[in-house]
């Protein structure tokens, strides 16, 4: 059964966010999702971009007041 | 197609060229790309082992910002990239030699040797080079 994990990346710049996410998703099975909740701007674009490249899965990017909630889903 | 290696030259101590050229590196070392990662002239001194963050930087434009907001240190994204991508980082051979520094002068777990600026130039010709 699936697991789904949050990260809490708020206040960490560029390319915290992401770095954080990776390193989270190493950890995790395959079917798995990380969530992760940021306040840099870039994460929207930079994470589905790497998540295209890499292979992996997007889920929903969610704008939550003042930061982002974005999910990926571990594909490989 | 594979993404050709990116090859970074960093030449300055900066921090502001240290900091993108941490960012860079680290990003395409966890995006599926080999990264080259060669520092040179007067950025090696921001890679002596032992230094305080606050020691480690030289001032820049954007050094103050930097600092206050608490972005991540360079040299830890660096170690990131290492360990969830694949990164090589070489010292330049010259200015080792010119310091009279060895390996152990350098900041640890960071550093796969020392390489002549020819070797790296003719590797680069391979990929995508920045200098910074």
């Amino acid at each position: 059964m699936s697991e789904r994990k949050t990260i809490d990346a708020r206040g960490s710049f560029c390319p915290g966010p992401l770095m954080e996410l990776i390193a989270a998703l190493k950890l995790v099975q395959i079917g798995d999702e990380i969530e992760i909740l940021s306040t840099d701007k870039g994460t929207v674009n930079d994470v589905p971009e790497w998540v295209a490249k890499v292979g992996h899965e997007m889920g929903e990017i969610t704008e939550k007041g003042d930061h982002w909630s974005v999910v990926v889903k571990k594909a490989k | 197609m594979t993404t050709p290696p990116l090859y970074i030259m960093l030449c300055s101590a900066d921090r502001d060229k240290i900091q993108m050229a941490g960012m860079a590196a680290s990003v395409g070392a966890v995006s599926d790309r080999k990264v080259h990662l060669f520092v040179s002239m007067g950025a090696i001194k921001a890679f002596k082992t032992g230094l305080p963050a606050s020691d480690r930087y030289q001032p820049s434009p954007f050094s103050k910002e930097l600092q206050s907001a608490g972005v991540p240190d360079p040299l830890e994204l660096l170690k990131q990239g290492k360990m969830l991508g694949e990164m090589q980082v070489h010292a330049c051979s010259m200015v080792i030699d010119v310091l009279g520094w060895e390996m152990e002068s350098l900041e640890e777990g960071l550093f796969d040797g020392v390489m002549g600026l020819t070797k790296f130039l003719s590797d680069a010709e391979q990929g995508q080079l920045i200098t910074l």
